[in-house]
């Protein structure tokens, strides 16, 4: 923002308006910008003061106490607290490969169907769940899996002799060998159809030329399928894989739906962690809660950063 | 050429795929819709079965009539509604104001105010000092919560953006010419040429918010505040059943709460599909 002026092309040299003119001028944007930036302050950027409570002992019943860094010496020698941390990124990360990878298959194979009104149809139907909220489907799956008279999947293991009839069933969400399966197909039910959505748009931008090539050529579909739709999606799929990537910390709703005390070691993630900490302590101590977030948010900064890199690398534009 | 004249299309390769194709998919349509489908025939179903029935057993409606009568759901789910308008309104009215804003590129400051925005996807402040926050604001144990808390997303403020940035700028430049105040182009030119845009996200704001779980569990215990999800899932999965009186089984009753919940917007669903899809497709043009 140099005071030099601009000079076009033909020497005509163009005076920049003084600052003040052009703010003044802009007077009527910087009203309409107002009460965004309002909610901006209060809602975003006023809670990012409240994490230098990470370094006091804050509890409901007096004041802030300075304590150092108390908190993160008590955080990283607490087993619970790297269970969650260790839980976030495996099941954020398993969550988010399986899920591409079944988007991606759903769109490739969607994308061959030829008759127009089956595939809508289809995109309506595998859209649906998307917009189901996490506790709606919690609780249709919970009332499935139940052990009680009612549960679909007890009923039937029962009827085909797996589980012994007059047993008590078996109660999946409440089991540690059950509960990570559980929580990946609940996933891919509610999420596959609605992550094809970007693939499909991509896939419909393809140069149909492209395939009548491969028709001269001899290529059968699954050719075709091979060697032009699959790399043309090549792009999307890393776009689509850095973007969550770098949410993977951000895991919460999902998991705070489906989990119970008896399986914290495979289900507890950082966020639900937290919330425990706070919400279901009788007195709770608001600085140890902050530096476990504050310790959240940081590893997500550097993940967004890391993937903003890695997709200014790959892609030639970053993320944010 | 010889060869020509005796190429054939290898029809029966292809109907052969195709077959495969349409039961696979025929498979997957399945396993979508028959969760769905026992929710709806169970809530009918005046007994509770496990097995997946296609029609009840015992066709009737008094799960629903205990969930309308039941004074406990009464409450959560007004709130639902009024904070899902609500929310949406408000986060349509933010995101287009920041959307409209950020493609004044010869404004000062819009740089920095681009950077406000985007810093507050690298980092939050996190659940308790947001807490803390809310509670300095009154805004514990207040269903008001749901709509502002909603308000700010920045990810909806970019597609906006975006959406406006497509619109052709010498639209701009005449209605500044013919002398039309910012609100003027904002009102009068930007927002007509913007509506499947704002059909798109206002639709995922009120989605959100009638989504949203998590937020009152976190800050509401005050049981006329709460929402329609949180009573929901408390009913089901934490035993926390609003009424003792059952007319018919439990499961019903379950059933027929879960359909409440998704009814609004499954019933919008078919004449919205397009808009929820092209939301998406903004985003996706600009990645």
């Amino acid at each position: 923002m140099g005071k030099k002026n601009n000079v076009t092309a033909s020497g005509i040299e163009i005076r920049k308006k003084s600052l003040g003119l052009r703010i003044w001028n802009h007077r009527g944007y910087y009203i309409m910008f107002l009460p965004v930036l309002i909610f901006l302050l209060i809602f975003n950027y006023w809670p990012m003061l409240g994490v230098r409570y990470a370094l006091y002992d804050y509890k409901p019943v007096g004041e802030p106490v300075f304590v150092g860094l108390k908190h993160f010496t008590k955080m990283f020698s607490t087993d619970a607290f790297w269970t969650a941390f260790k839980n976030t990124l495996e099941l954020s990360i398993i969550k988010l490969f399986l899920s591409t990878f079944a988007s991606v298959i759903v769109s490739i194979f969607l994308n061959e169907m030829g008759n127009l009104f089956a595939k809508k149809t289809l995109q309506t139907i595998i859209y649906l769940p998307h917009f189901m909220s996490w506790a709606v489907v919690a609780s249709i799956f919970s009332l499935f899996l139940s052990p009680s008279s009612t549960g679909m999947v007890n009923g039937l293991l029962k009827d085909w002799g797996i589980v012994a009839k007059d047993g008590m069933g078996i109660y999946f969400l409440a089991d540690e060998n059950y509960w990570r399966p559980i929580y990946y197909v609940i996933n891919l039910w509610k999420d596959t159809g609605w992550g094809t959505i970007i693939f499909l748009a991509t896939l419909s931008g393809i140069n149909p030329e492209l395939y009548e090539a491969g028709d001269i050529d001899g290529a059968t579909r699954l050719q075709k399928m091979r060697y032009i739709t699959l790399p043309a999606l090549a792009n999307t799929i890393i776009t689509v894989l850095i973007l969550n990537l770098a949410k993977v910390m951000n895991l919460f709703e999902s998991v705070f739906v489906l989990y119970n005390n008896a399986v914290y070691s495979v289900a507890d993630v950082c966020a639900t962690y937290i919330y425990r900490q706070t919400f279901a302590m009788a007195l709770p101590n608001y600085g140890y809660s902050t530096a476990v977030g504050l310790f959240r948010s940081l590893v997500g900064c550097v993940l967004v950063i890391v993937c903003n890199w890695a997709s200014k690398k790959t892609r030639g534009r970053g993320i944010i | 050429m010889a060869e020509a004249a005796v190429y054939r299309k290898p029809k029966k390769k292809i109907k052969m795929f195709d077959v495969i194709n349409y039961i696979v998919f025929i498979l997957l349509g399945l396993i979508i819709i028959v969760p769905m489908w026992k929710v709806l025939s169970d809530s009918f179903n005046a007994v509770g079965v496990y097995q997946f029935r296609i029609w009840p057993d015992k066709f009737s409606v008094d799960g629903y009539k205990t969930i309308i009568e039941t004074q406990a759901l009464y409450r959560p789910f007004i709130n639902s509604v009024v904070t899902t308008i609500l929310g949406a309104l408000l986060g349509l009215v933010l995101s287009t104001l920041g959307g409209y804003v950020l493609i004044q590129f010869e404004m000062p400051g819009r740089s920095l105010f681009a950077g406000m925005l985007l810093f507050t996807m690298i980092f939050s402040g996190g659940m308790i000092p947001e807490y803390l926050v809310m509670k300095e604001l009154g805004l514990v144990n207040n269903m008001w919560i749901l709509v502002f808390k909603h308000g700010i997303n920045v990810y909806n403020i970019v597609l906006m953006r975006n959406f406006f940035e497509g619109i052709p700028s010498s639209l701009y430049e005449a209605a500044k010419i013919d002398g039309c105040s910012p609100m003027g182009i904002f009102f009068r030119i930007v927002l007509p040429l913007s509506k499947a845009a704002l059909a798109s996200i206002g639709l995922m704001f009120a989605v959100t918010v009638w989504n949203d779980y998590s937020t009152v569990k976190i800050y509401i215990t005050d049981n006329d505040q709460v929402n329609f999800q949180y009573k929901l899932r408390n009913m089901i999965m934490d035993g926390d059943t609003p009424t003792t009186a059952y007319k018919v089984s439990q499961n019903t009753l379950f059933n027929a709460g879960i359909i409440c919940a998704i009814l609004p917007f499954m019933m919008l669903y078919p004449f919205l599909q397009q808009y929820f899809v092209k939301g998406v497709n903004i985003g996706a043009v600009k990645e």
